[in-house]
């Protein structure tokens, strides 16, 4: 200790103002980091928070010397990550699981993929062996050692990812947003085995855009244009008030609810964190006037079906032996201008199911009805059904093909033929729709827009052919906070204007404020199926699904089991907020 | 089958455990007996050796107990082609002493060695498909990465060893991602009005239907690639570093037998004319 003073024992990673600068291909420089210096501590549980752009990931990459400083300094347990010589032992010391799961895997096999980083290390065969076992055997895929990492599921990838980096016994581990592709299910058993590791005295370092992720963690550190504006306890960062909204992100959902509630209940303590510390902090404060009776709900409106599906059955490759059941006997009503979410784990069948209702795949077993079209019908030609019924994959921004966002939006619109000033009025209004400048964003480069404005080109080259139906599978998966908010708030005007929405979403707060009617499939078939708040209230079904709540109906559940008189269809804040106003009067000023 | 199933086209990860003789051979005896059966085959001359090699992949094939027939399916398709390149051979054989004429067109004569050339264009092309699939089907990517290893390791300080059997790897990882990829790109296109799998337009309309398709499939390539190497790197991969093969393989007397049988084999291809 004496060694590198008394005052400052060694950290186990010191960042000394490091800054680092991309080269964009015009020469120009991208600054990602400024000036940063940050200690972080062995065994720490540390989360690092940021809008796109804010230079998190640059940040992670310097942890293990994938990047190397430009100016400034990084010590890993003393070793400086320009010395060459070390860079083995730090890539050892600190592993790393990235983003996209089947990006990081290389071998045919499960255990040849963990074995990689050992082989590398040049470890004995035996010892090899014995360590892979073990790591597979922690992450809870030493069954499935043997099968070809593609087969699995990305929740599944991401465990055999770790279980490739702990098979090297680091004593720090980074997730670069490691959850963001993965379904609830798979994120709550990553999240767990984050816990696990931080238990067992690992220092952990996650990067996300899920608020309630980061108030996971000991310490969050905030980033906004490469600098750290943020350094503390969760409790700390995460306060009520706007100061996150500046630097582009949110609150996490149970936090935003509790600072909504201050107004109804100025005793609650706030910050909290956690649904659960919410319920115990509210229980004592449970008002003693009697609550209101509520009119029973309107009946929903009964449009007639638009899109109308009985009995389909799907099998992929059904004529070889990989033949791999997708869809079976599913039954499915969306009425003319609805809002309809498709829910399930990954693997459950809604892509394949959303894939039916524009005519990408055809019905082997049982009937689809999309408005006019009849889908069995094989005189019928697919491009009649894609021109009323758009269809975006997740991440459609990855299709961008045009140089020029004008040009990609026109794609569509001049395969129909229309003539010219009319596509460039059909391309304005498909640009406002989706809340892109048409004078502004027409003539600029696709690759240097950011995230979001790249996702919204992507959708309004859909709409840009005037669908009256709009599919989207995952419409908000890696986007951050900021940009998510945007595009939920641009798809309920869409729908506004009488668009009929369907959805698949791991995201509950994304169906509960776009949808009124949810499908819960699982395996291929319907578990569930009705007004979105019936389903949610199913408590018990849903559970065993592996799916998780909306935040106010967790609230609301919690309360309704200590006594509190709540109606159970609660599922948005709006909706919990006006019941309680109905009930407390108008409340304090926030 | 739906016109967007890009995965179908490539006969990649195929491989059928049967647990058979074969299957149970040295990974490495494996992979070499292939290489000289395909170099026999390749280099003989005369119809009686490829014969030979016919009767002795029939063998082969019902000891690792896979269907022949399921050998022989990608043979079709290639066959129009096959019989194009067949008929110019024939065209464009000429010479003084060909052996007796069945068919005289003109200028132009049908003789006993463009029967000879033809039938040996055929038969070769089929031994060697025959014995491609059965490659496949007996050796698993994963093994067929470890035999590479092994077999390459004694030239490790002339070659780069490691990087080589890591390009295989990665191929072979990549090839069914990118399909995967491309059915994605191409099923949002036509979510966008493409006419991909309308099968209507003319040729020049097909052409500038592919660039739509291909420029997100190269970019994804590309970003794929840097996410994969980025990854490798953080895992500590260093192609001038010493690295270990954590599986070793125990070489029996029945993969020296093999081994032997398929050289003599592959000599009586190539000798017999």
């Amino acid at each position: 200790m004496a060694r590198y003073g008394i005052l400052h024992p060694v950290s186990f990673i010191t960042l000394e103002n490091v800054s680092y600068a991309y080269t964009l291909p015009d020469g120009k420089a991208l600054p990602a980091l400024r000036n940063v210096s940050l200690r972080l501590e062995a065994g720490e549980f540390v989360a690092i928070v940021g809008a796109n752009g804010s230079g998190k990931s640059t940040l992670a990459r310097h942890l293990n010397g994938l990047l190397l400083p430009q100016q400034g300094s990084v010590r890993v347990a003393g070793y400086d990550t320009r010395d060459r010589l070390q860079r083995r032992a730090i890539r050892r010391l600190v592993g790393m699981v990235f983003q996209r799961p089947e990006d990081q895997l290389i071998a045919a096999t499960v255990q040849d993929d963990v074995a990689f980083g050992l082989e590398n290390q040049a470890l004995p065969p035996a010892l090899i062996r014995q360590r892979v076992r073990e790591a597979l055997e922690w992450v809870g895929l030493w069954e499935a050692r043997l099968r070809p990492p593609l087969q699995l599921s990305a929740g599944q990838m991401q465990r055999v990812a770790l279980a490739g980096v702990l098979a090297l016994r680091p004593r720090c581990i980074v997730f670069d947003e490691a959850t963001a592709m993965l379904d609830p299910g798979g994120r709550r058993r990553v999240r767990a085995l984050m816990a696990q590791l931080h238990a067992e005295g690992i220092t952990l370092i996650t990067i996300t855009h899920f608020m309630e992720e980061a108030a996971e963690a000991q310490r969050v550190i905030v980033l906004d244009r490469g600098q750290v504006v943020q350094d503390g306890p969760p409790e700390m960062v995460f306060r009520c008030g706007e100061t996150l909204a500046a630097y582009g992100l949110d609150l996490p959902p149970a936090t935003a609810l509790g600072c909504a509630l201050r107004r109804f209940f100025p005793a609650l303590p706030v910050p909290v964190l956690r649904v659960e510390e919410l319920a115990a902090a509210l229980a004592p404060l449970r008002p003693a006037r009697p609550a209101p009776v509520l009119p029973p709900a309107p009946p929903p409106p009964s449009a007639p079906p638009l899109i109308e599906v009985t009995g389909l059955s799907y099998t992929y490759a059904a004529d070889t032996p990989l033949a791999q059941p997708a869809l079976e006997e599913v039954d499915l009503l969306v009425p003319e201008r609805a809002g309809y979410g498709l829910l399930g784990a990954t693997g459950s069948g809604k892509s394949t199911l959303l894939q039916h209702l524009n005519a990408l795949l055809r019905p082997q077993q049982g009937r689809v009805r999309v408005g006019p079209y009849d889908l069995s019908d094989p005189q019928l030609d697919p491009r009649m059904v894609r021109r009323s019924v758009g269809l975006a994959f997740q991440m459609p921004e990855m299709q961008i093909f045009e140089q020029y966002v004008g040009d990609e939006i026109a794609y569509g619109p001049r395969l129909l033929g229309l003539p010219k000033p009319e596509l460039r009025e059909r391309v304005r209004w498909a640009m406002e729709l989706v809340g892109l400048d048409f004078e502004r964003f027409k003539d600029r480069f696709t690759f240097a827009l950011s995230g979001g404005e790249r996702r919204k080109v992507a959708l309004a080259s859909v709409l840009a052919l005037k669908p009256s139906i709009l599919l989207l599978d995952e419409p908000t998966a890696g986007l951050d906070p900021l940009a998510r908010r945007e595009l939920l708030q641009r798809l309920r005007m869409l729908r506004l204007a009488g668009l009929t929405l369907v959805l698949s979403s791991h995201q509950m707060e994304d169906l509960a404020a776009l949808t009124e009617a949810v499908t819960v499939l699982a395996q291929g078939r319907v578990r569930l199926a009705g007004p979105i708040a019936d389903v949610f209230a199913q408590g018990a079904a849903w559970s065993a699904l592996g799916l998780d709540y909306p935040v106010v109906t967790q609230l609301v559940t919690a309360l309704r089991a200590q006594g509190w008189p709540l109606p159970a269809t609660l599922l948005r804040l709006e909706e919990l907020l006006a019941f309680l106003e109905q009930w407390l009067g108008q409340g304090e000023a926030p | 089958m739906s016109e967007f199933d890009f995965t179908r086209l490539v006969p990649l990860g195929q491989y059928w455990p049967t647990g058979s003789l074969v299957h149970r051979l040295d990974p490495r005896a494996r992979l070499l007996g292939a290489l000289f059966l395909l170099s026999g085959i390749t280099a003989a001359q005369g119809l009686l050796g490829l014969t030979l090699a016919l009767v002795v992949l029939g063998l082969l094939y019902r000891l690792a107990r896979i269907p022949l027939r399921e050998g022989a399916r990608t043979l079709r398709p290639a066959l129009p082609f096959l019989l194009i390149l067949v008929l110019l051979q024939v065209a464009f054989n000429a010479g003084a002493d060909r052996g007796t004429v069945w068919l005289r067109l003109g200028a132009w004569q049908l003789t006993t060695e463009d029967g000879v050339i033809a039938a040996r264009l055929l038969l070769r092309f089929a031994a060697l498909v025959l014995t491609l699939n059965l490659l496949s089907f007996c050796l698993a990517d994963t093994e067929l990465v470890r035999a590479l290893e092994a077999l390459l390791h004694p030239v490790q300080g002339l070659l780069p060893v490691h990087d080589a059997v890591l390009l295989v790897q990665v191929t072979l990882h990549f090839i069914p991602l990118m399909l995967r990829e491309l059915e994605r790109i191409a099923k949002a296109q036509a979510s966008r009005g493409a006419e991909w799998g309308v099968r209507r337009g003319s040729l020049a309309q097909r052409v500038r239907m592919v660039f739509p398709l291909l420029i997100p499939l190269f970019l994804n390539g590309l970003q794929r690639s840097e996410n994969l190497a980025l990854a490798m790197e953080a895992r500590g991969y260093d192609g001038n570093l010493p690295r270990t093969a954590w599986v070793e393989f125990t070489w029996h007397a029945r993969d020296t037998l093999a081994l032997g049988l398929a050289l003599g084999l592959t000599i009586g291809i190539v000798g017999l004319s």
